[in-house]
Formats: C-alpha cells, sequence, structure tokens
C-alpha cells in the first residue's frame, strides 16, 4: 500500500524534531484511529534507529586513520550505582551494532582449548563466551586480539571489542590504530601499540601497556589518561589508579601458538599421567596441582591454569598468599622443590614462592624459597651457610628465571643436607650448584605460598602446580619432570 | 559481589546485551529523538539489573524488558511532556503494544537495512551517516552539503523513504524465495 504522503510528512517531522504543536495534534489524531497509520509510524521510527546504529559502526570505522577523536554520546545523567549498573551503562551507551548485521568484524586465527570458536569461524556481533583456553582473533583491520577464558565479549566493529570479562591481549598495526576495548569500568584506545586488559569479575578493570601507548577513559569520562609501555593502570573512576605492571598476566600471540602445538601433541594427557605418577612416590610430601573442589585457605584469585579450563591461584597484592601445612614437625634430609609459574618481573625485593611460618634460630632448618630482585632463585634455610668461597650469603640461582614476556616457567631445586649441596634447575636444566658449610635437615610445617607470616611480602602472578618431595630428585628425574609438564611444544 | 551475585550479573549481561538493540529500537518508537531513547535506554539498563532478580529464569527476557521498558517510557513522557511536544499517552501505549507484538518483524527490518545502504551511493550514504552521528548539526551538515536546512530535510525524507520501501523489498524477495 502506497504511504499517506501528508502523514508521512508528519512523521518525518516529527522524528526530525521539527514537528510544531499543531502537528503533533494531527499526528496524535491520525495515530489514535489509524492502525495502517500507526503501522507506517512504527516502520519509519524502526527506520531511524536502524540507521542511528548503523551510523555508530560507521564512526567506528572512520576513527580508524586518526587518533581516537571518537564522538561521545551524551554523558550519562545518572551515577553509576555500582560496578554492574556500570556495566548496563557502557552497554547502553557503547555504539551499537544490531543483530543482523552481515559484516564480519573478526575471524578466529587460532585457538588453545577454546573449543566454541574454531579457527576460521567469522565474528560479526554475537556475544561470545568462551570457559576454557584461549583463542587469537585477526580483525578485518589486521589488529591481533587474544581473549583468554573464562571470557565473554562481542566485537561491536572491527575497531571495538566489549569485553564485559576476561582478559585479552592486542597487537595493532597501524591500519587499526583506534582500536578500543570498553570494559564494565572504561575504555582502553589504542594509539598503535601492543596492550592488555583484564577485566576480573567484580573489580575495576586494568590495562597493562607492553609497547606504545594507550589511552584509558575511566567510565564517566571525565578524564582521560595517557598509559605507555611498561606502565599500568586501574580503570576507576577515582584518580590515581597506576598498579604495578603484571608482565605475564596475559597470553599473547607467540605463546598461544606454543600452547595449541602442545595440546595437538598430547601434553595434557603426559602432565597427568606424570602427576599420577608422582602421588605414588613413597617420598612424595605434597603434590598441589589445585584441581580438586576445595583449594587451601588464603587471600588469592582462582585463574586458569597451563590447561584450557584448569585451575591457579593467581596472586596480585602484597600480602596474598595461600596456606598450606605439609611436612610435619619430622627433619627432611633431603628435599626437591619444584612449581609451574608465571610470574610477573617486579621491582619488588623478593617475590615468595614457599615460607614457611616463621624464621626463628631454634628451628634449623626452616624452609624459605623466593625469587630475588634479579630474578634469580634463592634456598634459604634457618641456620645454613654456605661454604668458603662463595660470596653470597645464600644459595641463589645463577640464570634469572622469568622471561621478559609472560610465559609458563618450571623452578626446582634440590636439596641434600647429607651432600651439604643445593642445586637449581630452570626448566628441567641444571643451573648451578651451590654447597653449604652448615647443612641442617629441612623443616617444613605451617607456611604461606606468595607471602612470608612475619612480613609481607610478595608474588606476582600464578602458581600453576607446586611438588615438595621428601628425597633428592636427580638431573634426569627433574628433566623430565619438566618434559612432562609443560604445556608448549 | 559474592559468586551467586556474579553469576547473576553475568547472566543478566548475556540476556541484556543480547536484547538490547531490540530495546533501543522500541524506545525509539516511542520518545521523540533519538537522544531521548539513548538517554532512557540508559536509565532502563540500570532499572532492569535492579529488578532482574525478579525475572523468573527461562523466561522470554526481551518481552519482560519491554514491559519495564514502557513502564520506564510512560513515567519519562509524563515527565517531559510538561515542556516537550510528545505524543498522547493513549497513543504511546497504543504503538507500544502493537510494535512489541510487530518486533520480530521490525528486527528484521533493522536487519536489512545494510543490503540497502549498500545500493545507494558512497556520497549519500557518508551524508545519512553524518547526518545520524550523535549531536551532528543539522546546519552543518546541511551547509557542507550545499544545501539548505529545509532543503536537506526533504532530502532526507526522501533517502528515508526510499531505504524503507528497499527494505520491504528485500524482504518481500526473502519471504518468495
Amino acid at each position: 500500500m502506497k504511504p499517506d504522503a501528508a502523514l508521512e510528512s508528519l512523521i518525518q517531522r516529527y522524528l526530525d524534531g521539527v514537528a510544531t504543536a499543531q502537528d503533533l495534534g494531527e499526528l496524535n489524531g491520525h495515530l489514535r484511529s489509524d492502525a495502517a497509520a500507526r503501522s507506517q509510524f512504527t516502520e519509519m521510527l524502526n527506520l531511524d534507529s536502524a540507521l542511528a546504529a548503523n551510523a555508530a559502526g560507521w564512526l567506528a570505522d572512520q576513527a580508524g586513520a586518526s587518533a581516537p577523536q571518537r564522538v561521545q554520546r551524551r554523558p550519562l545523567v545518572l551515577p553509576a550505582r555500582w560496578l554492574a549498573a556500570a556495566a548496563c551503562l557502557a552497554l547502553a551507551g557503547a555504539a551499537w551494532w544490531w543483530q543482523g548485521t552481515n559484516a564480519v568484524f573478526a575471524t578466529v586465527h587460532k585457538g588453545a582449548g577454546a573449543e566454541e570458536l574454531a579457527v576460521g569461524m567469522p565474528l560479526r556481533g554475537e556475544v561470545h563466551e568462551i570457559k576454557n583456553g584461549a583463542v587469537e582473533f585477526i580483525t578485518s583491520r589486521g589488529a591481533r586480539i587474544v581473549v583468554e577464558a573464562p571470557a565473554l565479549f562481542q566485537f561491536e566493529s572491527a575497531q571495538r571489542l566489549h569485553l564485559m570479562r576476561g582478559r585479552v591481549a592486542a597487537e595493532v598495526p597501524p591500519a587499526a590504530k583506534g582500536f578500543t576495548v570498553i570494559t564494565p569500568t572504561g575504555n582502553a584506545v589504542d594509539l598503535g601499540t601492543k596492550f592488555g586488559v583484564d577485566v576480573p569479575v567484580g573489580r575495576a578493570a586494568e590495562i597493562h601497556v607492553f609497547q606504545g601507548e594507550v589511552i584509558a577513559q575511566p567510565s564517566g569520562g571525565r578524564q582521560r589518561q595517557s598509559v605507555r609501555g611498561g606502565q599500568a593502570v586501574t580503570l576507576q573512576s577515582t584518580p590515581g589508579g597506576e598498579r604495578e605492571f603484571r608482565s605475564a598476566a596475559f597470553i599473547r600471540s607467540d605463546e598461544l601458538t606454543a600452547l595449541s602445538a602442545g595440546l595437538v601433541a598430547g601434553q595434557r594427557a603426559r602432565a597427568e599421567t606424570g602427576v599420577s605418577l608422582l602421588r605414588h612416590d613413597p617420598a612424595l610430601i605434597a603434590l598441589l596441582d589445585f584441581q580438586s573442589g576445595v583449594l587451601p585457605p588464603g587471600t588469592y584469585r582462582v585463574v586458569q591454569g597451563r590447561w584450557p579450563g584448569s585451575h591457579a591461584p593467581e596472586f596480585v597484592n602484597t600480602g596474598d598468599h595461600m596456606k598450606i601445612d605439609v611436612g610435619g614437625e619430622r627433619e627432611w634430609p633431603q628435599l626437591s622443590l619444584a612449581a609451574w609459574v608465571r610470574l610477573d618481573r617486579l621491582g619488588a625485593p623478593y617475590q615468595s614462592l614457599y615460607h614457611t611460618d616463621g624464621w626463628a634460630g631454634d628451628k634449623p632448618g626452616q624452609v624459605h624459597w623466593i625469587i630475588n630482585h634479579d630474578t634469580t632463585m634463592r634456598l634459604a634455610l634457618q641456620g645454613n651457610t654456605v661454604a668458603p668461597g662463595t660470596h653470597d650469603r645464600f644459595p641463589d640461582s645463577r640464570t634469572p628465571v622469568l622471561p621478559e614476556q609472560g610465559r609458563w616457567v618450571h623452578l626446582a631445586v634440590v636439596y641434600d643436607s647429607v651432600a651439604h649441596t643445593v642445586r637449581f634447575y630452570l626448566n628441567g636444566r641444571f643451573d648451578r650448584e651451590v654447597r653449604q658449610e652448615t647443612a641442617f635437615p629441612a623443616r617444613l610445617g605451617p607456611a604461606q605460598i606468595g607471602n612470608w607470616n612475619q612480613q609481607d611480602r610478595k608474588l606476582s602472578g600464578r602458581v600453576g602446580e607446586l611438588l615438595i618431595l621428601g628425597r633428592a630428585m636427580n638431573d634426569d628425574e627433574v628433566r623430565a619432570l619438566h618434559a612432562a609438564g609443560t604445556p608448549y611444544l | 559481589m559474592s559468586p551467586a551475585e556474579n553469576e547473576r550479573h553475568h547472566r543478566f549481561l548475556r540476556s541484556f546485551t543480547a536484547q538490547e538493540p531490540a530495546i533501543r529500537a522500541y524506545v525509539r518508537r516511542l520518545v521523540p529523538s533519538r537522544a531521548d531513547a539513548d538517554d532512557v535506554t540508559q536509565e532502563i539498563a540500570v532499572v532492569l539489573w535492579e529488578k532482574f532478580s525478579q525475572f523468573r529464569e527461562g523466561a522470554d527476557f526481551r518481552a519482560w524488558a519491554f514491559g519495564v521498558a514502557r513502564m520506564e517510557v510512560l513515567g519519562w513522557l509524563r515527565d517531559k511532556g510538561r515542556d516537550r511536544l510528545v505524543l498522547s499517552e493513549d497513543v504511546v501505549e497504543l504503538i507500544a503494544e502493537e510494535s512489541s507484538r510487530d518486533e520480530p518483524h521490525l528486527h528484521r527490518q533493522r536487519a536489512a537495512l545494510e543490503a540497502c545502504m549498500a545500493k545507494v551511493t558512497p556520497d549519500q550514504r557518508d551524508l545519512i551517516m553524518k547526518a545520524y552521528q550523535p549531536e551532528s548539526s543539522i546546519q552543518e551538515v546541511a551547509g557542507a552539503s550545499g544545501r539548505t536546512v529545509a532543503g536537506f530535510y526533504q532530502w532526507l525524507h526522501r533517502m528515508r523513504r526510499l531505504l524503507l520501501d528497499c527494505v520491504k523489498r528485500e524482504l518481500g524477495r526473502e519471504g518468495s524465495s
């Protein structure tokens, strides 16, 4: 049916905001009495919102060429009542897509354990959830985006990724400059960079810049802050969101390739076999893989471990810790400690891997396993002394143990009070032996991972597995332990 | 937030995100301007989250959200109607009722717009998109295109009618194929 031209003109004047009071009176009359008029009105207004949604996408697509001079929607009228409300407002205020859009914003390039998203799959405007693993997308502008589970996200356009929860690492080429990650507590706008965004559940999002520069825009839009390589901020509405740069918190493209190859090669099954063999070792004191339902008490977050969907405690703030109490009152003449860790390179003096509570002269043999400021590893036993000829006060590894970029590393140290030796291993390879002059048997009992109960220390990152064995492992065993447990190929 | 609260928030976000375009379009059909629709939709997002505990698991989220949105819009219109030109409440009620029922069809119309936008010339498309930017000035867009404001509105009206006819043709073709 041909639309009524006079009515059409009324409707269009109304939707452009230029109708007079008389126009409105006439329009009310038509709409009240005529179903066909209401249908014509509804369809035209519906087109208007589709055009507005289309225009938002068009703007995002135009933004790439220059600095992030995006037109903001009108400022919020309401105060953000809490984080959840802020999330909704960010959703509602974002430049929008609509469901039927056919444009492909990004394509799945590779993945490790994220079964929901197959390689080659096109992403349009849908909401996606990944529960396990990690996946890399390449946007139609060439940005590489790695998302780690658990994550809930949606591409609003090739240039706008809405991250409701999870972790994202982005590598943005010049053609995709202006790429924006939208979080419940603010936005990260790329200025030609490599950066990561972490959206933890119920906490403010963080931006970590690996290289280049990112503009941080907390929700509410009052302040924009430049964040440069090696810096990090929390996206919060109050000023002063600087925080320590967490170099290891994000899985990046090259690591994902190695993780994917490891999975395909069956490393996970190999690791599970290795773990079950260790559980039968008569000298086993503890093997924590954090997969059982109940985790030890403490203050830490639970995030993904080395394998898709596995768990690992993550320590973020000074004083975060996990309490364990193993080994009892007895003395251990020989002790092997081994752990899979993914740690940040920090300026902190010590990072605490495993600290028995206290450090008392009447309890010789208490064990402190830490990472030094220079990222070498240390094993200190209360009362022990190093053999003459060594300058250090405590046995330290030779090689720094933390890589520049976040990766899982395997750390091990074997102590033998009978042989008077401390032997360090990094990723299964022998690193250094330090001789002890005085060598007490090791003493365990109540202890913390991630902190020391006497004075707050820090551990920044994840611990995927911790093995404590009451005997001295040899070089071949440590090599095999690493080979069985590595997630990479 | 407690784990249960997180889970609830998570479920809300999934439902809300999937339905947000429909809610925004629904609100747009009931309020005078696009900017009003943006403001009211933001308020509705908060209200929906606050009332989410009343939402029965497994029920139709969109229908529930439309119901909440309709109450919010009517309240907003009563508030703004004193100093703004808005449609009569009885008319808005009618349109709310019918356009909620017709949403599947209206959704298909919105989805079909992309194909129709591809059929207009790049110059026309750019000009429409500029006019539809939030806070764009019609005077400036009209001036930049060499038209008077009245001339620009006439042009825009013709383009909208052309696009709506195209959208209906597209859907007609889909229906007959």
